[in-house]
């Protein structure tokens, strides 16, 4: 068997490497992309605990239900978004949109 | 309509000042007529209620008891902690104070009719006397302190108006600051008063905070110390020493205003007061005390400055001052009845010798009585009135001011001392002296500006007729004090009775000695006035030359104006310069600006902080989210 | 490919739509698969090796061998994820990712939400994703250089991954016991107990939905009028 330990490690150091990535890259996509990462690790957190400590309840599966089914829907919009960006810009890159400043 | 009723009163010229300071240019005659017949209604109703009054009288349920009408309640904070009610309260103190007010504010409207006549702003005139005849009756029904403050700061506020109702003047415009600030002065510890008061009793209710203070519940020295309060706003609002100044200069006004305010109604608003409250000054004689002292220098000093003054409406202001004062030292002993005696008739005589001077002067354009003299011939109605209101002033028997003054004077003599007796009849000859001189320089010697005695004549009956009603009542309103026509009115026991007396006195028999000895001290006065401003006042001026320094010193108003111009002008501005430069360079340019401009230079440097990059904002935003990660995980416990 | 293998004409319709002209997927794909295929298996035969090693020696159970495959790929695959300068490169070892998580889904006795996973992300997403990258700069410049606050990025990530790891691992769970989530029962309970967040859930994608729609519209609409 293995200890819940185990799942919930790997589920912060998912959660570290997304978090590091939206704050590190440039282009939209890869943001996107780590904020997958960081919603993978939060839900193998919900899942692990629904399946070990709370199977009765299903609240943890669902949440992580949801959370798939709201990423999926992020990502088509955010894409939509981000395909805007570069018709209007010729670029992805989220630094150099920031004409919303002094 | 009864005494349930009162506020009823108030509320019609209330009513009527809304209607005309709004509409009177929308009104014919500019809606004088509407302020006089509501007046005319107003008078009428008190004396249904007087009616009513005399009914329960006879039955014997108001001496000294009242009629308190709860109306509704003003302000309850805290469920009963802090109540303020609307409410009425009808006693022989506010019955005498009824008829004086609305008897007098009727002479005076139908007389300014005739004064007022093409003046600018006429309307607007009629529109402030109805504000204050409303501020004034809810003044005398008001039964609780608060309502009673209210009211007091709405005959003030009135004041204020109509003093400076030519304020296109300097000095009429100075004058209403003067008055309305140092009636403030005062104003400021009748508060403190009321303050104290609902302190110590938890009501503002004036009769159970009478009630509380006879039962000893407050102690001594505080109730002493609130009731010195108290006394503070009576000596602002009836221009007592030493905030007498503001009542001479007060006559800036028109003249029917001096006679409505500042002689027969608002300024007896203090004596009102203390007599409300006597039973509570009956407890405190330190402060029943401090209101006879006070009383007497006033009487004394206004007297004597009216000896020299050449303003014919000022002789009266000083004259009215005076008279207050005479009213306090009667309060100071405790003879209630004798002060809204005198109250009564004095608002009566002093209306109409104000009146009567209003008439001369709306005939001759001329106040210095050094330009006046020999009017007898042009104004007979005027003079005749004016002799009668002066032969009142000065204290000649059948005239109402002797029956009055010779009671207070006689309450005097009984519990005040003999100094205090002698110093107050000494007073009464110097008011004989002045009012002949009065007389004397106004109606009689020879014209001495030509010009204006040319073109004087008798003005019409608008003003004739308040001047004769006004001159009957001088005469006949002392005869209250007989108890035989107390009893013949229905009033048993007559006025002594009527009003609430610690130890009731009747008279039943006239004291021959004692009213002689009064008589012949006005005969005296007269005398001495005839004596010295007969003809061309050959001796007055010879007495003025023997005395420079002492006419100086009464035509200077003891340099009081001056004390206190001199005190504004080194403590409070010098204060207010501190204050000032503390204002603008720490507080307006080092606190306001200067944080302006810190967050100003804060803002340019900072907002670079804002760089639009969105990376930039996540990182703050995972910064925080750590931080409170952390902050959670140190503080699980 | 030659022209007789496979059915001709679809070869030609799918020619026919040219928007494949732009994509670059089968040359690059096959070289990015093949050359990331080969580190990875590099990297990953000695670790398979020790692994096996170990399970048959009797160290580790068969389902922990398991769990360290996966939570290797796992991990590899978002740290390439987010390290590989080359965004295609970057969103391919996200695949890697995405499918080991639904290994660990697996692994938690959850094979709904292992099937969902794989359906939604890898059938989804990450087409959505490559279509993305496609049609922005992947072609002309696939390289992205990283931020300028990368320094500081790294920082308060090993820092928030520090507090989670400490924060988990200090914490008591009590005695933890698996068990496998039956299939029916979860169908049942979500539509009986968590209704209520599903249709909101729907809604939510209904309007993500139109979002998209009228997002991309705009945006013709836009460049109509930058045309003419």
């Amino acid at each position: 068997m293995i200890p819940i330990e185990n799942f919930l490690v790997l589920s912060a150091l998912l959660f570290a490497i997304g978090f590091y990535g939206v704050l590190a890259r440039r282009s939209a996509i890869l943001i996107l992309m780590s904020v997958e990462i960081m919603l993978a690790g939060v839900a193998i957190n919900f899942i692990a605990f629904a399946s070990y400590l709370d199977h009765d309840a299903f609240s943890g599966l669902v949440f992580a239900l949801f959370v798939i089914t709201v990423a999926a829907a992020e990502v088509g919009l955010a894409l939509g978004v981000v395909l805007r960006l570069f018709r209007e810009r010729r670029t992805a890159n989220v630094d150099e949109a920031n004409s919303l400043k002094w | 309509m009864g005494m349930e009723q009162a506020w009823v009163l108030p509320a019609i010229p209330a009513v009527l000042f809304v209607v005309i300071a709004l509409f009177n240019g929308l009104m014919p005659r500019r809606g004088d007529f509407l302020a006089i017949l509501g007046m005319a209604t107003v008078v009428g109703l008190v004396f249904v209620i007087l009616v009513e009054f005399q009914g329960a009288f006879q039955g014997g349920l108001f001496t000294p008891e009242g009629a308190n009408a709860y109306a509704f309640d003003w302000i309850n904070i805290g469920q009963g902690f802090f109540v303020i009610e609307f409410s009425t309260y009808v006693d022989a103190i506010t019955m005498v104070m009824l008829p004086v007010v609305t008897i007098v504010a009727l002479m005076v409207m139908v007389y300014s009719v005739g004064y007022m006549h093409g003046e600018v702003r006429y309307g607007w005139y009629f529109a402030v006397l109805s504000l204050f005849v409303a501020a004034m009756l809810t003044l005398v029904v008001s039964g609780n302190l608060i309502q009673l403050y209210l009211a007091w700061e709405g005959v003030g506020l009135a004041s204020y108006l109509l003093i400076g109702f030519y304020w296109e003047r300097q000095s009429a415009a100075e004058a209403a600051k003067k008055a309305f600030i140092t009636t403030r002065i005062g104003d400021v510890g009748l508060l403190i008063g009321i303050i104290l008061l609902w302190r110590a009793t938890g009501t503002f209710d004036i009769q159970e905070i009478i009630s509380a203070a006879t039962s000893g519940q407050i102690g001594d020295r505080y109730l002493t110390i609130a009731m010195l309060f108290l006394f503070g706003g009576a000596v602002g609002k009836s221009a007592q020493f030493p905030l007498h100044v503001w009542l001479p200069d007060a006559m800036e006004g028109p003249t029917p205003v001096s006679a409505l305010i500042h002689a027969a109604t608002m300024v007896v608003a203090g004596v009102y007061l203390v007599a409300r409250f006597s039973p509570v000054y009956a407890e405190v004689l330190v402060a029943r005390d401090v209101v006879l002292y006070t009383g007497l220098i006033t009487a004394m000093m206004a007297a004597s400055m009216g000896l020299v003054t050449t303003d014919i409406k000022r002789v009266l202001a000083y004259s009215t001052v005076s008279q207050l004062g005479f009213m306090f030292v009667a309060l100071g002993v405790g003879a209630v009845g004798a002060a809204m005696f005198h109250l009564f008739t004095h608002a009566f005589f002093k209306a109409l010798l104000f009146l009567g001077s209003g008439s001369v002067i709306h005939a001759t354009h001329q106040q210095e009585v050094g330009a006046l003299g020999g009017l007898r011939k042009k104004l007979p109605i005027t003079t005749a009135t004016f002799i009668i209101g002066s032969l009142a002033l000065s204290g000649i028997p059948i005239f109402a001011g002797f029956f009055s003054k010779d009671e207070i004077l006689h309450y005097v003599q009984a519990d005040g001392g003999p100094v205090v007796y002698v110093l107050l009849a000494g007073t009464a000859l110097l008011t004989a002296i002045y009012t002949t001189r009065l007389v004397l320089l106004t109606f009689f010697g020879e014209p001495k500006d030509h010009h204006a005695y040319d073109h004087a004549h008798e003005s019409g009956p608008a003003m004739a007729l308040p001047l004769i009603f006004l001159a009957v009542l001088a005469t006949v309103a002392g005869f209250f004090v007989f108890d035989q026509v107390g009893e013949a009115l229905g009033f048993a026991g007559g006025i002594g009775a009527l009003v609430y007396i610690d130890h009731p006195h009747h008279f039943t028999q006239v004291d021959y000695a004692f009213a002689g000895i009064a008589t012949l001290t006005a005969l005296a006065g007269i005398g001495i006035g005839m004596a010295y401003w007969r003809g061309d006042a050959r001796r007055a001026v010879q007495a003025r030359a023997w005395a420079p320094d002492l006419h100086a010193l009464l035509a200077n108003r003891y340099y009081m104006d001056d004390l206190y111009q001199g005190i504004i002008n080194r403590v409070i501005l010098g204060a207010a310069t501190v204050v000032a430069w503390f204002d603008k360079r720490i507080v307006n340019e080092t606190g306001v600006d200067g944080g302006a401009q810190t967050i100003s230079y804060l803002g340019y440097r900072l907002k670079f902080l804002q760089t639009g990059r969105i990376p930039n904002y996540a990182l703050g935003m995972a910064v925080g989210v750590v931080a409170l990660a952390i902050v959670a995980v140190g503080t699980r416990g | 490919m030659g022209a007789g293998y496979g059915p001709p004409d679809l070869t030609r319709t799918i020619e026919d739509l040219r928007v494949f002209d732009r994509l670059p997927l089968p040359s690059q794909l096959d070289r990015t698969i093949m050359a990331g295929g080969t580190i990875a298996g590099l990297v990953a035969a000695p670790v398979l090796i020790v692994l096996l090693g170990l399970q048959i020696t009797g160290t580790i159970s068969a389902v922990e061998m398991v769990f360290y495959m996966a939570a290797g790929v796992v991990l590899g695959g978002a740290l390439g994820a987010v390290l590989i300068k080359n965004i295609v490169h970057a969103s391919l070892s996200l695949i890697a990712t995405l499918l080991g998580v639904a290994a660990l889904y697996l692994l938690l006795l959850t094979e709904f939400i292992a099937l969902v996973q794989v359906l939604v992300y890898g059938g989804g997403v990450i087409i959505l994703l490559l279509f993305a990258l496609m049609m922005t700069n992947a072609q002309d410049d696939p390289i992205v250089q990283d931020g300028s606050q990368k320094p500081f990025a790294f920082g308060v990530a090993v820092l928030i991954g520090g507090v989670f790891v400490t924060a988990l691992l200090d914490a008591q769970w009590g005695d933890p016991t698996a068990a496998v989530i039956p299939f029916v029962d979860f169908g049942a309970r979500i539509f009986r107990d968590f209704s209520v967040p599903v249709i909101i859930v729907a809604v939510l994608l209904d309007i993500a939905l139109t979002g998209a729609f009228v997002n991309a519209r705009r945006a013709e609409a836009h460049d109509e009028e930058g045309r003419s």
